[in-house]
């Protein structure tokens, strides 16, 4: 069950606009997640800090661009680059997203949506294993938020997530706000998809906002958390009990304290939603 | 149709300078009840733009200042067509925006732009550079004499050499003031100009030719130190080593040099 993975408690993206308040209030955050690319360099700030960081909370290694079902090969420099910045800081997990993010020739840098067939599968789950093999460690999968659906889907989404976490043994990384944004955008019950994953692989938990276009919802991470993905968020954790949590803040920052507020309320969210579940127990 | 053939059609979607008139790849989507094709497709191309203006922006703000914000994205948009993204991380986005401004606009308009663009780019090369180790006075003390004439040193890794031709550094400056645009004009002769980072913040300074060719004898040749005296002898007679010493100190403070490796 959940329970059996590591529980780190509640965290938050780790960016540079926050770096000297973390080191000098210490707040009481759990754990942070680092975007693997940013510390992908020799030098500098950003190394300087994470250094710093890494000292005084447990991270998690996060990329954008894996492209682990990109039609190029995979690039293997880039993974050495992934395991020395892991062997550095000692992450308690490293994550990646399902989607491709380059193509034939050009880094797109988006988190581009694969059709869900068995030729996806088999090809996304092999590229997994391979991956695995060079990071001697299980590799930890985000859905995405997307915008358009392949016509040749064979799965659902949750569904491609089971078989692929089956067949490659990897772990997934729910994004509740990214189920919730596909959800109105493709017309599907996010919680039909939510409990339809295995409980015993998902690791790790993101919350994020969005905006909301009335006829569509674009994932912008610019916004706090909206009330149904909170209310998402509770029906989870009583589902599949306690789950490391983090949230994701990537635009328009709002001063330190208003992201801490925000990450109280996860906590006492989490909290009363766990209690609920060890009433029905 | 192939996974790989669709992505080739998602990609080529994406690079189109505008949303594909051809519906063939959008003929392989599925909408959603409020969201169609169409909408769904412009999202993605919407933001790929919008993703690599945004680091262009960022990393070249004094070129914006300069052009304004249309003009900028106009530029920064013909850029990314002629050279899209090769690297995985968005800092490499603008590695040839300077190359490529030389080759796009007018020569009296781009040498003066491209320096521009040349200089910022020289200030994330140091903002990120490999720390090396820096002399500090403290290793200039534990010196001894008799090791002084044989001394050696390179720059740390971070340091950037820019010979400027036009007055970059004011626009620069005026750019990061948000003051007004001070023109644009040519410097005569060219100053050199360091840019380099030192205990995480990054510095630059320009050069009087005494100092910047001293600076070429002892650091870009790898001179020693009695060569640097010797050189410097011819105008400053016996005053040669202290004016060699005071450099030196002076380079030391800033955080430019490391001993050179055997
Ligand atoms: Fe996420």
């Amino acid at each position: 069950m959940a329970t059996s993975l590591p529980f780190l408690g509640y965290g938050l993206g780790l960016r540079n606009e926050y770096y000297e308040q973390i080191l000098e209030q210490s707040p009481a955050v759990d754990w942070f997640e680092v975007i693997s690319e940013n510390y992908l360099v020799q030098g500098g700030k950003a190394l300087y800090y994470l250094d710093a960081i890494a000292e005084r909370y447990p991270l998690v290694m996060h990329g954008v661009s894996l492209s682990i079902g990109g039609p190029h090969a995979l690039d293997f420099d880039y993974l050495k680059q992934i395991k020395q910045l892991a062997e550095r800081i000692q992450p308690a997990w490293v994550s990646d997203h399902l989607c491709w993010s380059r193509g034939n020739a050009h880094q797109l840098h988006d988190l581009l949506p694969l059709p869900y067939t068995e030729e996806s599968l088999y090809y996304v789950a092999g590229r997994v294993r391979q991956v695995q093999d060079v990071l001697q460690r299980p590799l930890v999968l985000e859905n995405v938020s997307s915008y358009v659906r392949a016509k040749a889907d064979e799965f659902c989404e949750w569904e491609f997530l089971n078989a692929l976490a089956h067949l490659s043994g990897c772990q997934l990384l729910l994004d509740v706000n990214n189920v919730y944004v596909s959800a109105r955008n493709h017309g599907f019950d996010p919680w039909t998809f939510i409990c339809n994953l295995p409980p015993q692989s998902i690791r790790q938990l993101h919350l994020a906002g969005h905006r909301d276009y009335g006829d569509y919802v674009v994932d912008t991470h610019d916004h706090p958390v909206c009330d149904p993905v909170w209310a998402l968020y509770q029906q989870t954790l009583a589902h599949i009990g306690p789950v490391s949590t983090l949230l994701e803040r990537d635009d328009h920052f709002p001063p330190f304290q208003e992201l801490l507020d925000e990450l109280t309320k996860a906590r006492q969210l989490g909290a009363s939603a766990l209690a609920g579940r060890a009433l029905c127990a | 149709m192939r996974l790989t053939d669709w992505q080739l059609a998602f990609e080529a979607h994406l690079l189109n300078d505008a949303p594909a008139q051809d519906h063939g790849f959008a003929a392989t989507l599925r909408g959603g009840p409020s969201l169609d094709v169409d909408t769904g497709l412009a999202i993605y191309h919407n933001a790929y733009r919008a993703r690599l203006l945004d680091v262009l922006r960022h990393d070249f703000s004094a070129v914006r200042y300069w052009l304004g914000d249309d003009e900028f994205a106009a530029l920064a948009g013909a850029y990314v067509r002629r050279y899209p993204s090769e690297h995985y991380s968005l800092r490499w986005l603008g590695e040839r925006f300077a190359t490529f401004i030389l080759e796009h606009l007018a020569q009296e308009h781009g040498a003066p732009l491209a320096e521009l663009a040349r200089l910022e780019w020289a200030f994330t090369l140091a903002f990120d550079a490999p720390h090396g180790e820096p002399l500090t006075l403290a290793d200039m003390a534990e010196l001894p004499p008799q090791a002084w004439p044989g001394l050696q040193v390179a720059w740390v890794p971070s340091v950037q050499q820019l010979g400027c031709h036009f007055n970059s550094l004011a626009i620069w400056r005026a750019a990061k003031d948000n003051g007004d645009f001070p023109g644009s004009h040519a410097v005569e002769p060219a100053q050199t100009c360091l840019v380099w980072r030192h205990e995480q913040v990054c510095r630059y300074r320009t050069l009087e030719p005494a100092e910047a060719s001293a600076l070429t004898t002892m650091v870009t040749t790898g001179g020693c130190f009695a060569e640097l005296c010797a050189q410097l002898a011819v105008t400053y007679a016996e005053g040669a080593p202290l004016q060699a010493v005071t450099w030196l100190k002076q380079w030391v403070q800033d955080g430019l040099l490391q001993y050179r490796a055997a």
